[in-house]
C-alpha cells in the first residue's frame, strides 16, 4: 500500500463528509432543530481530518514523482483552498455563544462554501493546468472502510455535541 | 419592485452620505492602500520588468486589503445608538438593507481603486492607462464580487467575537475564485495587451461568481440579520 492508495479514498469521504454537513446545513434553516446543527458541525469536523490526510497523502505522491513536497498541483491546490472554506465555518462557530444564533450562522456559511467549491476547483485547474493528480479509483475496500471511519467519527461528534446541551437535544 | 430598489437606494444614500460625513473608513483605507503600495516596494526591484508581470497580483491583494476596512464598517457603522435595531425593525427587507449596504460599500472600495491605481502606476512605472475600458471592467466585476462577500460577511461578524479578525478569515478563502481571475485579467491589461479569447474564460468565471453570491446573499441575508 502507498501513499498513491490513500489519497482517493480520503478525498471521497471528505467529500460525503461535506455533503452531509451541507444535508444538515439546509435541514437545520428549514426545520432549526439544533440535531441537524451537531450533525453539521460533526461533519465539518470529519471532512477537516479526512482532506488534511487526503492533502498530505497527495503531498507524498507528489513527493515520489518530483522531490518537491509542494508543485501547486491543481487538485491539491483546490483542496487546500477547500479546506480553509470549511475550516472558516469552525472558526465562526467559535466565535459565537448563542447557540440558535451560532447553528443559523454557520449553515448560512456552510452553503456559501459549498457554492464556491465547484468554482474552485475549476479555476485552479485553469490556473495551472495539466498538473492535476490522477484520480484513479485503486482502493475499493480502502474507501468503504475510510467511509466507515468518518461515518462514526460523525455519529460520535454528533453524540458529544448533544450531550453538552442536554436540555435541547431532541 | 420599484419599492424594492428604492428602499435599496434610501440605505445606499444614508450609508454614502454618513461616509462621506465623517470619512473614517475611506481615510484609512486610502491611508493602509499607500502604506501597503510603499511596502511592496521593499520587497523587489520596483522598476525592474519583472515587476509588471506580478503588477496584477500586487494589486489586488491591496484592493482585497484596503477593501476589508471599509467592509468592516459597513455594518458596524449601525452599532452605535442601536442603529441595527432601527434599521432590522424597519418596514424594509433584509435584502433590500443588503442591497443598499453593498452598493454603497461598493462604491467606496471603487474610489479607494481609482484613487490607488495613479499611484501605482507611478510608483511602478506601469502603464495602467492602456487598456483602462477593460481594467475598468475588470475593477467592476471584481470589486462588486469583493463587496457581495464582503458585505454579508460584515453582517454575520457585527455581534459576534472578535469582529474585526473575522471578517478577512471569512472573505478571503471565498474570493480565491474571483480574486484570482481578477488578478490574472489585470496582468494581461498592465501588460498592455488586450484581453484575448484565451483570457475570456476568467470573464465569465467573474461575472457568474458575482452573480451567484449576489443571488444567495439576497436569498440568506434575512435569516442572518433576525437570527
Amino acid at each position: 500500500m502507498s501513499a498513491g492508495d490513500l489519497y482517493i479514498p480520503l478525498g471521497a469521504t471528505a467529500a460525503l463528509a461535506a455533503a452531509t454537513a451541507l444535508a444538515a446545513s439546509i435541514g437545520y434553516l428549514r426545520t432549526r432543530n439544533l440535531r441537524f446543527d451537531s450533525m453539521a458541525r460533526a461533519a465539518t469536523e470529519t471532512l477537516l481530518a479526512f482532506l488534511a490526510a487526503a492533502i498530505v497523502s497527495g503531498c507524498f505522491v507528489i513527493h515520489s514523482v518530483s522531490g518537491k513536497w509542494w508543485t501547486w498541483d491543481a487538485r491539491l491546490t483546490a483542496a487546500l483552498v477547500c479546506w480553509l472554506l470549511f475550516a472558516t465555518c469552525l472558526m465562526l462557530r467559535a466565535a459565537v455563544d448563542d447557540p440558535s444564533r451560532r447553528a443559523a450562522f454557520a449553515a448560512v456559511w456552510s452553503i456559501f462554501a459549498w457554492l464556491d467549491v465547484p468554482l474552485v476547483v475549476a479555476t485552479a485547474a485553469w490556473w495551472k493546468p495539466g498538473t492535476a493528480l490522477p484520480i484513479e479509483w485503486t482502493g475499493p475496500r480502502l474507501g468503504l472502510l475510510a467511509a466507515m471511519a468518518g461515518g462514526l467519527l460523525i455519529r460520535a461528534r454528533m453524540r458529544q455535541a448533544a450531550s453538552s446541551h442536554p436540555e435541547r437535544a431532541g | 419592485m420599484m419599492g424594492f430598489f428604492r428602499q435599496a437606494g434610501v440605505i445606499a444614500a444614508k450609508d454614502l452620505r454618513a461616509e462621506l460625513r465623517t470619512k473614517e473608513a475611506i481615510n484609512s483605507s486610502l491611508a493602509f492602500a499607500l502604506v501597503i503600495l510603499l511596502m511592496f516596494s521593499f520587497a523587489f526591484d520596483p522598476l525592474a520588468d519583472t515587476t509588471r508581470e506580478i503588477a496584477g497580483g500586487l494589486l489586488w491583494i491591496v484592493f482585497a486589503f484596503a477593501g476589508t476596512l471599509v467592509l468592516n464598517r459597513s455594518f458596524a457603522r449601525e452599532l452605535p445608538n442601536d442603529c441595527l435595531d432601527g434599521l432590522i425593525a424597519a418596514p424594509l427587507s433584509g435584502a433590500a438593507l443588503f442591497l443598499g449596504k453593498a452598493c454603497a460599500s461598493f462604491l467606496l472600495v471603487l474610489g479607494v481603486q481609482l484613487v490607488s491605481l495613479p499611484v501605482f502606476g507611478v510608483f511602478y512605472n506601469v502603464p495602467w492607462t492602456r487598456q483602462f475600458p477593460e481594467l475598468l471592467l475588470v475593477l467592476v466585476l471584481g470589486t462588486w464580487g469583493l463587496t457581495v462577500v464582503g458585505t454579508i460577511s460584515s453582517a454575520l461578524t457585527v455581534n459576534i467575537r472578535l469582529r474585526e479578525l473575522m471578517l478577512p478569515m471569512l472573505t478571503y478563502p471565498i474570493l480565491f475564485p474571483a480574486l484570482l481571475g481578477a488578478m490574472q485579467l489585470t496582468a494581461v491589461l498592465m501588460a498592455g495587451n488586450p484581453i484575448g479569447p484565451g483570457e475570456t474564460g476568467w470573464l465569465k468565471m467573474m461575472v457568474g461568481f458575482d452573480v451567484i453570491y449576489t443571488a444567495v446573499s439576497l436569498a440568506l441575508v434575512e435569516t442572518v440579520l433576525v437570527s
